[in-house]
């Protein structure tokens, strides 16, 4: 059974016996808490990322597409995806330094952050490379940059947008039955 | 996580290298003639490429010309002249004019708009064609008038008996003319209609007469590089038409010459010749522009293979069937010079060894670095082939450094003292070369 617990409960409850005792026990496990939400708001930079990086995977889509039915126009989606996914990126570098300079995030998670740029970078390369004329512009290396990326923006992505050090989704203490 | 970075870190440096590629390129003469070198087709991140910016001419500068000639402007002030035509009368017709606007289909399109715009080549162009008339003899026009206004992107003319043919963008339009007309504002009739938008990418349409007057013929070039744009838009394009003058019936002549932007009867042989711009972007010096004689029904490669059998991979589904059937061209220019003007010279007046072969205007192209073209060239021809290497005639179209455009070279024809006439659309000018009197004193006048 998983249960969330705002943050005042939290500090309520964990005075509470019953809490030591199953915290104790490994039942009930206290996730690092929140980071104080700054006044300036909530980190800008996740929801940049999340619109840029399903273009970006959409690309490899419309790649297989086109090296399946030779049909040009595929190839013009793709390059249009990655033009609007790497403007998005851009934008999302900007957002990570304003959300410092802000402090809306107080640290940066380097894997992801690593992870995300990569992406970003393989994206900027695939542009040029989805910008030759023809079949070339997709197959092989552009449909190649296009898995790659997809793969990295999937598997990073599967635990949210945010490359900050900490979560910044609501406190959970997660509460197994044993 | 480490893995995917090195990676990244390699695909940069590779990136890295090839912009910073300061390869060594062949020079130009390695590709004149029946068997140019052709080196390894390869596939760029970023294309080589060299923009000089477009400038212009300062007051009293012109192209330079060998000491056997000289040069000066005949009239300026146009609004992008392509072409020019001279009247038997003597008139000389300038045609100004640009393509239409081109769509952006892909975010190349916008950047290859901003860089053309930078060499100059965006500019506005007049849509009409001016007549210029030299009533003194003097070399310099005194009658200038707008002989026929709004056109669509005209290029070719060609007077067949009383017949005027001009060749808009998407049609062949007949007018009458009367000899020493200087202006016709009667509507053209279309003849037929030509390959055209809404991509139009070579826009120029080409256009001559068979010697005998019956038929026309004109130059449609490609709606691609190398068919980005899906082979559909290619109907009809990329081949030279043969129109029948009386009914306007067309039918192909020949297929497969990527933009055929001149076509020309040569006058020994009475057969049809083109110069034709082959594609970009497989590297600097592939793939070269050419001058070729034109077979009925001939197949010139593209856009599946170039000079013959040589496959061009970025092109699919392929056929082998045609590539097979694929004639090389019979003389290359060398690659990226953009010829864009062609006159056989057997009637001018230019020095005897000018006399006996064809002048190329070579506008020149941003697609290589180093530059090459922004020049007029000679071909020497014997028996009705040609027979050695280009030689330079009219250059400094480029500034010294090559890091700037003065000018550029369109049309070519010889007026009727059988000067040179250069259309130059960079410069807005017609400039006119002719024998120089040093050696030869000309009788006063």
């Amino acid at each position: 059974m998983d249960r969330n617990f705002s943050t005042n409960e939290l500090m309520d409850r964990a005075s509470s016996k019953r809490t030591i005792a199953l915290i104790s026990r490994g039942v009930l496990t206290l996730r690092p808490p929140p980071e104080p939400l700054s006044r300036s708001g909530s980190p800008l930079h996740p929801r940049l990322i999340g619109l840029g990086a399903p273009l970006l995977i959409a690309a490899l889509a419309t790649d297989l597409a086109y090296a399946n039915s030779l049909l040009f126009q595929w190839e013009n989606f793709s390059i249009w995806l990655l033009a609007g996914g790497l403007l998005l990126a851009a934008l999302a570098g900007l957002a990570v330094l304003l959300d410092i300079v802000l402090h809306r995030i107080t640290g940066i998670h380097w894997v992801r952050f690593s992870g995300f740029s990569v992406a970003a970078l393989l994206s900027l390369l695939n542009a040029l490379v989805h910008s030759r004329d023809a079949y070339t512009a997709v197959v092989p290396e552009g449909l190649a940059l296009s898995a790659i990326v997809s793969v990295i923006l999937v598997i990073i992505g599967w635990r949210g947008w945010s490359v900050s050090a900490r979560q910044t989704t609501n406190p959970i203490i997660s509460e197994e039955a044993q | 996580m480490y893995n995917l970075q090195f990676r990244a870190g390699n695909a940069l440096a590779a990136l890295l290298a090839l912009s910073a590629c300061d390869q060594k390129v062949a020079t130009p003469n390695t590709q004149y003639g029946a068997n140019p070198v052709l080196p390894a087709p390869q596939q760029y991140l970023l294309p080589p490429m060299s923009v000089p910016p477009a400038v212009g001419w300062n007051q009293g500068q012109t192209p330079v010309v060998s000491a056997s000639l000289k040069i000066r402007a005949f009239a300026t002030g146009f609004e992008h002249p392509r072409m020019v035509y001279t009247l038997p009368n003597g008139d000389v017709l300038v045609v100004e004019s640009n393509g239409p606007k081109a769509p952006i289909y892909r975010p190349k399109d916008y950047v290859e708009g901003q860089v053309q715009a930078l060499a100059g080549t965006n500019a506005h162009g007049g849509n009409r064609i001016t007549l210029l008339r030299d009533t003194k003899g003097s070399g310099v026009p005194d009658v200038r008038t707008i002989f026929i206004d709004h056109l669509n992107s005209p290029f070719g003319i060609v007077l067949v008996g009383s017949d005027l043919y001009v060749a808009d963008t998407d049609a062949i339009l007949r007018f009458s003319y009367v000899t020493g007309q200087t202006s016709i504002t009667s509507q053209g009739v279309a003849l037929t209609d030509l390959p055209a938008g809404p991509i139009d990418h070579h826009w120029t349409k080409s256009l001559t007469a068979s010697p005998d007057g019956s038929k026309l013929y004109v130059g449609v070039g490609s709606n691609s590089n190398i068919t980005e744009n899906g082979i559909g838009v290619e109907v009809g394009r990329a081949a030279i038409w043969e129109v029948d003058r009386q009914t306007g019936l067309k039918r192909i002549y020949a297929a497969g010459l990527r933009n055929p932007i001149g076509v020309a009867f040569e006058p020994q042989t009475g057969k049809l010749w083109a110069i034709a711009n082959e594609r970009d972007e497989i590297g600097p010096n592939l793939v070269p522009d050419y001058l070729t004689s034109v077979r009925d029904g001939g197949f010139y490669g593209w856009p599946y293979s170039y000079y013959g059998q040589h496959v061009d991979v970025r092109v699919q589904p392929q056929r082998p069937d045609l590539v097979a059937t694929a004639i090389s061209p019979d003389y290359a220019l060398s690659s990226h010079v953009a010829p864009l003007g062609m006159a056989f010279s057997q009637a001018s007046s230019l020095p005897a060894r000018y006399r006996s072969g064809v002048l190329i205007a070579e506008h020149g192209s941003w697609d290589r670095s180093p530059l090459n073209g922004y020049k007029v060239v000679y071909v020497p021809f014997q028996a009705g082939r040609p027979s050695g290497p280009p030689e330079d005639v009219v250059t400094g179209f480029l500034t010294q450094d090559q890091e700037k455009v003065q000018g550029r070279p369109v049309g070519l024809a010889f007026d009727h003292t059988g000067a040179l006439l250069i259309a130059d659309d960079v410069g807005d000018t017609v400039w006119r070369v002719s024998t120089a009197p040093m050696k030869q004193p000309r009788p006063a006048s």
